[in-house]
């Protein structure tokens, strides 16, 4: 498998403290990667490193073998990557046909037809979920080959989310490769092709989702320290 | 009347929300209570409440049974209320010892005395529980570094130990273990069993359920503002309701 | 009644003119600090420097007057915005710098382009500034002249604020700078180049702030002082708009530029008149002081101003003392002449130490020092020419020391607004305090008349008052010192680096803070009535607040919180302009401060990082043996 995207010993300071304390880890490419871990693992910041959101104190960011590490946020999406935070995705002052007109011109109306109402709507007029898919949706639209999420499903109604999850797992299939956050193994993730578990900055298990456990089940998840 | 703190039906509203809603919460001396709840339910806002850095619209937070709802944080301090930040506050212009030293000194009278060049009431105790306060948090060989060549979650330790030279009877921490790793919170956790030996009262507000497994007596869950649980650390932590309010949506 | 009427149609008319010229800085400001998050406190100066230079173009080398209008307001002045981008604020925005920093950086370009210009064109104020349209009279409605000047203006501030909300509104560009304004974090994930984004707002400011120098000058005498400091105090519109709000800025320029020329019809009678006159010539410092004061939500929270440089007692800092104690004894053994210049350098220390302890130790912004310093100079000055009433004419040290004692708790004036602001609002709110003070103050007949200030009761030598000054400066030192050791300078220290955490740990803040300003006020009081006892005068201005900003630079510079580097910037400072061109200091101390993201601590900072250099020590090669070493051994 070519790796799309790694870090090799990456750590990250927010003010004093160290969120990750040398993190290394490969995304294949034309696949769906997951990060798994609790609140304050590292989980979030693992995947703005990778997006050039935040400055890595030490270590590298490699894109397709080529080090990123010095990147602007801005030139990495315009060399093919798109992140959505999970939270705060969407530009409230502007409307949802604007939104999406900032990335990109690609249809997302196959994924989300429900924006297909909205789309003079001001973003921030719209419910969590709504907005949730506006912010996905912009990241399509831009049609990129990296497509970084945290957490999309948040927010959104289980339908909606399990066809989100679908959606991705069609794009990894038509090349682009794919890494998103998330706290928990969901069932409609098992089809993943490397599940990373993040534990308090560092990587605490790499492997294939059924090395987690059965169904992303309880025996694998508690060797990580994944359960509550 | 209770020793430790006691919150008694705090609320505080920001902007015509209710972040704490009527909340009452007491903090026993010799026991680590925890507050979990997912982000946003008003675990900081009630945690403010309590530490002085915001005021109640209503309720009263008592301290050893006196009430201190009116006083602001740092004559709250000065009674015996310590606390941490979830974003570590040590001062980077000051060495370790400096910054533990200015919590063991802050009495009335100290800076007049000071300006006058005689030297402030209670310097010697000060200065023995600064050196107590380092010894404990092995801080001792790294007194006169300065605070900002620490590594990171070495902070977290300075903080504490800032906070426990003022002798409190009380603590409040807010994520005391974020940004630390194995090891370190392994040393936290020791840390703070001891002080509850020593008859502290803690409160912890922590994201780690397995910090909170493992440390806490009793743990308060919060939602929307308000307690929806209460209850010894491992049946509280069992409740399939209280895993489901935990994690985010 | 028809008349009043008439006379108000007339006034209002006339005071479009300045109205539409703060309407458009408040448009400028607002349109950078919405793309840039940066208020620029620079655009009196940037206003300043187009005017001087359309002047230059016209009056002296005889362009025609239409391109050389252009070339400074389309190609000089967006040049000069997008250079400060480039090379001052994109900088800090790369590193994450706080407010502190890029209103620390906006001041070093104030200070920078004011000292060019006293390089290039002199102190010598001009009358001769060319106006940009001619003041036909187009019509006479009812009477009333329409003059084509006036209108003009109107046209252009309505049109600039309609066309930034179209463009907002409709293109690409807009949409992508709306994007950039609402959050620019999640706007450069979208791929959008917000650097860009930022130097075109810069451009656009300066072009506004070239627009505002240009319109103001014909109005006024231009000089490198008076005209910097109205177009600050316009400063006014921009924050009543709260740094956002197009329609508000427009409105409350034009509204306070109609109100001023109606206030021309107030005329109270007797002791009042002069106040009432001093208001309405400043009524947008007086605005701007409500502005500030008002809550907002700009510069409540946040990190003060980072100026820690190192940690008390180290070395180093025993040289910067050596150098200090003999550049201070030095001026004894100079001729006479020199040593006049000299007098003013132990007054200039004590003003500069009251910024050392307000901002390096307290951490609180103060632009406002100068103004104590007036206090105190004015106060002796009145109390030696027996003018306060109750009291008789008083020798020279009585006089000091009462005057200094009467400032200290006028500390209060922005130590009170210390306790709930932070960062740009306190800034403005101390800027605001300082100005008002020279203005409303200082700046009236009974500071500028009769009063006779004289060393009597002190060696009327110049070396016997120099040792008397340094006496003083002594004390001062000691106050500034006991204010940086033992608990009050730890608690001074915790607070200034982490204002909850001193909290939490039971340091009273707010007494803290209050204390800091009475103190800064008191040493600022004694520099200035110093000042006036070396120059045998009270001289109002010595203490405008443009100085204000320059000796706030200085500190910085030298290292807000270091007390040797004071009184080694107050030696240089006053040899600096005793010796060379005036300008050149400012120069100096603009420049350096624009740097000042690369020089943490300033230049105290510095000498003390070169002495604290660890002495040559092991390798990495040598720890790697040594390893080895201490293995093999095992």
């Amino acid at each position: 498998m070519a790796v799309a995207v790694e870090l090799r010993g990456v750590r990250v300071r927010y003010g004093l403290l160290e969120a990750l304390h040398g993190v290394d880890l490969a995304c294949p490419a034309g696949r769906v990667t997951v990060l798994l871990g609790r609140n304050g693992s590292g989980r979030t910041t693992v995947l703005r490193a990778l997006a050039g959101d935040v400055p890595v104190s030490a270590g590298q960011v490699l894109r397709e073998g080529r080090d990123v590490t010095a990147l602007d946020a801005h030139r990495r999406a315009a060399a093919g990557s798109a992140y959505v935070p999970a939270e705060r995705g969407v530009f409230g002052s502007l409307t949802v046909a604007q939104n999406l007109a900032l990335s990109g011109d690609a249809p997302v109306d196959r994924w989300f037809p429900e924006l297909a109402r909205l789309l003079h709507r001001r973003a921030d007029t719209l419910s969590g979920g709504e907005q949730q898919m506006v912010a996905v949706g912009r990241a399509l639209a831009a049609r990129p080959r990296l497509l970084l999420l945290d957490e999309p499903g948040r927010g959104l109604a289980p339908a909606v989310a399990a066809r989100l999850h679908g959606a991705l797992f069609e794009l990894a299939a038509a090349g682009r490769t794919v890494v998103l956050a998330e706290q928990a193994p969901l069932p409609s993730l098992q089809r993943a092709a490397v599940v990373h578990v993040l534990r308090r900055g560092r990587v605490a298990f790499s492997g294939e989702p059924s090395e987690l456990g059965p169904a992303g089940g309880a025996g694998g998840a508690d060797r990580t320290g994944l359960s509550l | 009347m209770s020793a430790g703190l006691t919150a008694r039906g705090v609320v505080r509203g920001f902007g015509g929300i209710r972040a704490v809603d009527g909340v009452d919460l007491a903090v026993p001396p010799g026991r680590i209570t925890a507050l979990v709840g997912p982000n946003g339910v008003g675990k900081s806002t009630l945690f403010d409440c309590l530490a002085g850095a915001t005021r109640p619209d209503a309720g009263r937070v008592l301290l050893a049974g006196r009430d201190i709802t009116a006083l602001p944080d740092h004559a709250r301090a000065r009674l015996g209320l310590a606390r941490t930040f979830q974003q570590v506050a040590v001062f980077p212009g000051l060495t370790v010892e400096q910054n533990v030293r200015v919590g063991a000194e802050q009495r009335r009278g100290g800076t007049a005395r000071a300006l006058l060049g005689l030297p402030a009431p209670g310097r010697a105790a000060a200065r023995a529980a600064t050196d107590r306060a380092l010894r404990l948090l092995d801080l001792d060989p790294v007194r006169d570094w300065p605070a900002d060549r620490l590594p990171p979650g070495t902070l977290r330790l300075l903080e504490l130990a800032r906070a426990l030279a003022a002798a409190p009877r009380v603590l409040l921490l807010d994520e005391p273990g974020a940004g630390l790793d194995l090891a370190q919170t392994a040393r936290l956790a020791a840390v703070l069993r001891a002080l509850t030996a020593e008859g502290m009262a803690l409160l912890l507000v922590e994201h780690d359920v397995e910090l909170v497994a493992r440390l806490a007596d009793t743990v308060y869950v919060m939602a929307a503002g308000r307690m929806v649980a209460r209850g010894p650390a491992r049946e509280v932590l069992a409740d399939r309701r209280v895993a489901a309010a935990w994690g985010e949506p | 009644m028809p008349g009043t009427l008439d006379l108000s149609i007339d006034l209002a008319l006339a005071g479009l003119a300045v109205g539409s010229a703060a309407a458009l800085s408040g448009v400028g400001l607002v349109v950078t600090h919405r793309v840039t998050g940066v208020l620029n406190l620079a655009q009196g100066a940037q206003a300043t420097a187009t005017a001087y230079l359309l002047r230059e173009l016209v009056v002296v080398r005889n362009w025609p007057l239409a391109p050389a209008a252009a070339f400074c307001l389309l190609v000089a002045a967006p040049a000069l915005g997008v250079l400060l981008d480039l090379a001052v604020f994109r900088p800090l925005r790369r590193r994450d710098a706080g407010q502190a920093e890029s209103m620390v950086a906006g001041i070093g370009v104030f200070v920078l382009l004011i000292g060019v210009i006293v390089l290039v064109w002199g102190t010598t104020p001009f009358g001769d500034a060319p106006a940009l349209v001619p003041a036909t009279v187009l019509a006479r409605p009812g009477g009333h002249a329409l003059r084509l000047d006036t209108l003009v203006q109107l046209a252009v501030v309505l049109g600039l604020a309609g066309g930034v909300g179209l463009v907002e509104r409709y293109t690409a560009f807009g949409i992508r700078l709306r994007a950039v304004v609402d959050n620019r974090r999640l706007a450069r994930l979208a791929g959008i180049d917000a650097d860009r984004i930022s130097a075109a707002g810069w451009a656009f400011g300066s072009f506004t702030a070239g627009l505002v120098g240009v319109l103001l000058a014909p109005l006024l005498l231009l000089d490198p002082y008076g005209l910097p400091l109205l177009v600050m105090a316009t400063m006014a519109v921009a924050v009543a708009a709260r740094l956002r709000s197009l329609p508000v800025a427009v409105a409350t320029g034009l509204g306070l530029g109609i109100a001023q020329s109606e206030l021309t019809r107030l005329r109270p009678g007797g002791q009042l008149l002069p106040l009432a006159q001093a208001v309405q010539t400043n009524l947008f410092v007086v605005a701007l002081l409500v502005a500030a004061l008002l809550p907002w939500g700009h510069g409540q929270d946040g990190p003060g101003l980072a100026t820690s440089g190192g940690r008390p007692g180290r070395r180093g800092s025993s040289a910067a003392r050596t150098a200090c104690a003999v550049l201070l004894l030095l001026p004894l053994g100079f001729r006479p002449e020199d040593l006049r210049h000299a007098l003013l350098v132990p007054a200039l220390a004590l003003v500069l130490l009251s910024v050392v302890v307000v901002t390096g130790y307290g951490g609180q912004v103060s632009l406002g020092q100068a103004g104590y310093a007036g206090l105190g100079a004015l106060g002796t000055a009145l109390l030696m020419s027996g003018k306060v009433p109750g009291v008789p004419a008083l020798s020279a040290v009585p006089a000091l020391l009462l005057a200094v004692a009467a400032t200290v708790p006028l500390g209060l004036l922005t130590g009170w607004p210390a306790v709930r602001r932070r960062g740009l609002a306190l800034a403005l709110v101390t800027f605001a305090v300082g100005t008002a003070l020279s203005r409303l103050v200082f700046d009236q007949p009974y500071a500028t008349t009769g009063l006779t200030v004289s060393r009597l009761g002190l060696p009327a030598d110049d070396q016997g008052f120099y040792l008397v000054e340094l006496v003083l400066l002594g004390a001062g030192l000691l106050l500034v010192r006991s204010l940086h050791r033992g608990p009050p300078g730890r608690a001074l220290t915790a607070m200034r680096d982490h204002q909850a955490g001193a909290s939490a740990a039971g340091v009273d803040v707010p007494r803290l803070k209050l204390l800091v300003f009475m103190a800064g006020a008191g040493l600022a009081a004694l520099g200035g009535a110093l000042t006036a006892l070396a120059q045998q005068g009270f001289d109002a201005t010595a203490f405008d607040p443009v100085q204000g900003l320059l000796w706030f630079a200085t500190v910085v510079v030298a290292g807000a919180d270091s007390a040797a580097g004071a009184v080694l910037a107050a030696a240089l400072l006053t040899g600096l302009d005793a010796g060379t061109l005036p300008g050149v200091s400012a120069v100096v101390v603009g420049a350096l401060a624009t740097a000042i993201g690369r020089l943490p601590g300033g230049l105290a900072g510095l000498a003390r990082r070169l002495a604290d250099r660890p002495a040559p020590g092991l390798t990495p090669l040598g720890h790697r043996l040594r390893r080895r070493i201490a293995e093999r051994s095992r």
